[in-house]
């Protein structure tokens, strides 16, 4: 049975006006225990309602339309944001976030924060026993303990803070982790270090399912087992990291693979194309595919026809034409 | 030992600048009434000496003099005299030292107005309806005007809708005008509070029920008129401080965390907290220095009462005197809140550890 | 081939901030020098000294010791150098103002010229501008900063260099806050810049891959030391220094083994 099983799921935004924008239209995918799936896409393309989606958790102006999560088989749409926010975010779902400089409160020290996180899940936590168990756990995942729960996130570097999130996010051993570009504040060292870091939490089996969102397909290469690319609130592809990487088949994908580069020989020649224009405004309706107006390969019936996936060799890829 | 406590250092430097400013205070304080054109010895003797013939009239300026310290003693405390018998006027520096000397010493010189009343005598009286009246009323306006302020970023909609103008208004409003308003509200359209003084005029101050009763009913109009300027306008700060807190990625993080709400507000309300302090240590004279004449106005047996009075009658030691207290007691609050925002914040406490960058 | 004459030169450059046990040498006893129309890239993990080193070509950090020279002269005139060296900086929206219009704060930049275009010049070069990094003028018409993209705001900050025409430009990270897809126009504009404006470049960045790709010249940096330089094949593809291994290794590049797990 896969743990994590998104379904149909519609998202939206409710602007002052009374509009409602679709942030998120018509994502499914499921996943099993022990898989890493990477979301690719730019930024504005619905990662991150995608996110709050998959969290149950709707702060206004987001509300969900229709559609389903399910986690472990039990869905955790529709449900009181009490419920939520006690049974389900940090327990069930766990969120790993962007920015290493700003998640952190600057006034309260690490282990006051961690043990905020403990407190606001677990009635009857003796204090004591609580700061012995973070003591523990950071000195299971690999923090430099004594140095990091004491200080103030101002003291610690950028790496040092990011790994510091991720022990907090994962403290109650979630089933479920999402890490929404959780490198892409970072250097490549300390990219490396801190992706190396959550491959040491995978493998201590403190958590063992994740959906990993970046922009950097390169980095997915070595991250995840299947890779999912979100265009303007859609997939338009999804399959498994050597299909997504080495055998693009939506125009999307290969545009992103296009843009990539890398120091390699002959790089200097092969010229990166960048991805002109920008993504749709999601206020107005598109009645044809979203990527239509971007896409190289473009035929005048993308304009008209709604593209629904299909299945190309082995993947699904959301465009009537690719092959 | 200084390099090796960065906190001792921290205070003893911020300490060494409230000392230059109040050195530049006291100054100020002897020097400006100075500039004036009156000369308060002429407006006494204006005063008292009406009926005196010439030289009566002249043994008691002579007084007078030495009793302000205008002119020069020698040893036996007599008045120094030149060739042709007029009193040795002292120089202005030497009238400065032995000003700041006195001034050390806790010697505010003598009223010109209540001759021979000491003025610390006169402050003595006054200062504990002043403090009365101001501690209370800065503290709570501060602390509920940014509880206010809070709730009303945290809870949005139709509380903050009507609360956020109130404030606006509140804030909008002059100390002074505001008191008048409530006095001719409460006191003279729908006379349910009296106008004026600190109790009932026809009692003489003890520890008994009638007459603590009396200063209760007496403290009402004040109290308000002052705390509500002052809440509202803290709470407006408050208010758009903690909004920006709200939206800020540690608040995001936490809710997604599934910390508690009451953690978040806590958060948000510490953060938040640190930037009104500062405003606070800015503000704090201009509270205390309209809460004076909200005294004036409701003619309160206080600081700002004694003030107006000396001022109406060319009072300079008193006016000296008042100035320079209400001087160093915003110079003392303003260490305190300096003090407390370096041990609140951990960033400043960092800045401080790390050699001040 | 870039010619002869040198924009910048560094003799025993040195940077301390902090005093006595507390200091650290951001920049460490540097002596280089750039020459005109070259692309040079500084390239090193964060804490390498090379925004410092940015700053101080652009003079707004003092160096401690040594000589540094902008076309053979010490900088002595904010303003007059300012004419002349330009800055493209990291965070676009934290470079614009919020209540002004994008297109006001553009044209706000001829403030550092020494004689100001006509009215209609400046409106003219302003579309040029936009032109050349390929915004059609009416699409930001009225617009404020919040109501563009990051990427389209970096290419703001590079329209401002259109406008400008500095003899140097001095990119600190450029294409660290956009999208990947965003990255690759970006570098084209850098390099439009240099062949059509004959512009010397100092571009700084994390990232190996991108100096490969733009620079004539790139200097690896690592606590305030330049440890290698050359042409981007010798460093990129032979380097000989750990630190620019280490660099290298840290790309996740698709085709080697980055991580193992």
């Amino acid at each position: 049975m896969p743990i994590f099983e998104v379904d149909n799921l519609h998202l939206h935004y409710l602007t002052r006006f009374g509009a409602k924008i679709p942030a998120v239209a018509g994502v499914t995918f499921s996943m099993e225990k022990g898989e890493v799936l990477g979301i690719a896409g730019e930024s504005g393309c619905g990662k991150s309602t995608l996110v709050n989606g998959c969290m149950g958790l709707f702060i206004p102006p987001l509300w969900p339309t229709s559609g389903n999560v399910r986690v472990d088989g039990e869905s955790i749409m529709g449900r009181s944001p009490k419920d939520v926010r006690k049974n389900i975010l940090g327990r069930k779902v766990a969120m790993i976030p962007q920015g290493a400089f700003n998640s952190l409160n600057p006034t309260r020290k690490i282990k006051d924060q961690a043990a905020d996180m403990i407190v606001s899940h677990e009635s009857n936590v003796d204090k004591k026993a609580l700061y012995e168990r973070l003591r523990q756990r950071f000195d299971l995942i690999g923090m430099e303990t004594e140095k990091v729960l004491g200080a103030y996130p101002i003291q610690l570097t950028a790496g040092t803070r990011q790994r510091c999130v991720i022990g907090i996010s994962t403290l109650l051993d979630p089933k479920m982790v999402i890490a929404d570009e959780p490198t892409s504040a970072l250097d490549v060292t300390t990219q490396k270090a801190v992706i190396r870091m959550i491959f040491d939490l995978l493998d201590k089996q403190i958590f063992s399912t994740m959906i990993f969102i970046t922009h950097e397909l390169p980095l997915l290469r070595h991250v995840a087992n299947r890779i999912a690319v979100m265009y303007a609130g859609e997939f338009v592809e999804l399959g498994t990291t050597d299909q997504v990487i080495f055998d693009p088949r939506h125009p999307y994908t290969k545009a992103l693979m296009g843009a990539m580069l890398s120091a390699e020989p002959g790089q200097r020649q092969r010229k990166p194309v960048a991805i002109e224009g920008a993504p749709p405004n999601l206020a107005y309706p598109i009645s044809g595919c979203r990527f239509a107006e971007r896409c190289p390969q473009v035929r005048p019936e993308c304009r008209v026809n709604k593209q629904e996936i299909r299945i190309v060799a082995d993947r699904q890829v959301r465009c009537d034409y690719a092959e | 030992m200084l390099k090796r406590y960065p906190t001792v250092r921290y205070i003893v430097t911020r300490g060494g600048w409230y000392f230059l400013t109040f050195l530049v205070a006291v100054t100020l304080n002897f020097f400006l009434p100075r500039m004036g054109k009156s000369n308060p010895i002429d407006i006494i003797m204006a005063k008292v000496g009406g009926g005196l013939d010439t030289k009566a009239a002249q043994a008691k300026e002579e007084a007078y003099l030495k009793e302000f310290g205008l002119v020069e003693l020698d040893a036996q405390k007599n008045i120094r005299r030149s060739a042709d018998g007029k009193p040795v006027r002292t120089p202005v520096w030497k009238q400065f030292r032995n000003y700041v000397g006195m001034c050390l010493r806790g010697d505010l010189g003598t009223s010109f107005l209540n001759y021979p009343k000491k003025v610390v005598d006169i402050i003595k009286q006054a200062i504990p309806w002043t403090i009365a009246l101001q501690l209370p009323t800065i503290i709570f306006g501060w602390i509920i005007g940014n509880v206010l302020g809070a709730l009303a970023a945290y809870r949005r909609g139709i509380f903050d809708g009507v609360f956020f103008p109130l404030a606006l208004l509140a804030n909008a409003m002059p100390f002074f005008a505001f008191g008048m308003l409530l006095m001719y509200l409460f006191a003279i359209i729908w006379p349910i509070f009296p106008a004026v003084g600190g109790y009932a005029g026809n009692l003489v101050p003890t520890l008994s029920w009638t007459f603590l009763s009396s200063m209760a009913y007496h403290y009402i109009l004040p109290f308000f008129s002052i705390f509500l300027i002052l809440a509202g306008g803290q709470a407006i700060g408050m208010r758009s401080m903690c909004i920006y807190e709200l939206g800020t990625d540690y608040v995001k993080y936490a809710k997604w965390l599934g910390v508690r709400e009451n953690k978040i507000l806590m958060y948000m309300f510490r953060n938040a907290m640190l930037p009104q302090l500062t405003g606070l240590a800015l503000s704090i004279g201009q509270m205390i220095g309209g809460a004076l004449i909200t005294e004036m106005i409701f003619s309160y047996p206080g600081l700002g009462m004694a003030l107006l009075t000396a001022i109406q009658g060319n009072d300079y030691p008193v006016i000296q005197g008042c100035t320079l207290l209400v001087t160093v007691s915003v110079l003392c609050a303003n260490f305190i809140v300096d003090i407390l925002i370096g041990f609140l914040d951990p960033r400043v406490k960092a800045g401080i550890a790390g050699g001040g960058k | 081939m870039p010619s002869e004459t040198t924009i910048f030169s560094a003799k025993n450059l040195t940077c301390v901030f902090g005093h006595g046990k507390k200091s650290t040498k951001a920049i460490d006893d540097l002596t280089f020098s750039i020459a005109d129309q070259e692309i040079v890239s500084l390239v090193g993990g964060s804490g390498c000294g090379k925004s410092v080193l940015a700053k101080i070509m652009l003079n707004l950090i003092k160096p401690t010791s040594g000589e540094f020279l902008y076309k053979g002269k010490p900088i002595i005139d904010q303003r007059f150098h300012w004419r002349e060296v330009q800055p493209v900086f990291q965070d676009p929206f934290s470079c614009f103002n919020f209540f002004f219009t994008i297109r006001d704060q553009l044209k706000a930049s001829f403030g550092i010229m020494k004689t100001k275009p006509s009215k209609k010049e400046m409106e003219e070069r302003v579309d040029q501008a936009l032109l050349a990094v390929n915004i059609v003028p009416s699409e930001i018409q009225g617009k404020y900063a919040f109501e563009l993209s990051g990427g389209q705001m970096q290419r703001m900050l590079l329209a401002r260099i259109f406008i400008l025409r500095p003899a140097v430009l001095i990119a600190d990270e450029p294409t660290s806050m956009v999208d990947a897809c965003v990255r690759a126009s970006i570098l084209d504009y850098l390099m439009k810049l240099k062949k059509e404006l004959s512009m010397t470049i100092v571009f700084i960045t994390h990232d190996i891959g991108l100096a490969y790709y733009v620079s004539d010249r790139i200097f690896i940096m690592h606590r305030g030391k330049i440890v290698e330089q050359g042409t981007p094949d010798d460093v990129a593809l032979k380097p000989k220094n750990e630190h620019t291994m280490k660099l290298l290794d840290d790309i996740p590049d698709i085709h080697k083994n980055w991580i193992s797990r």
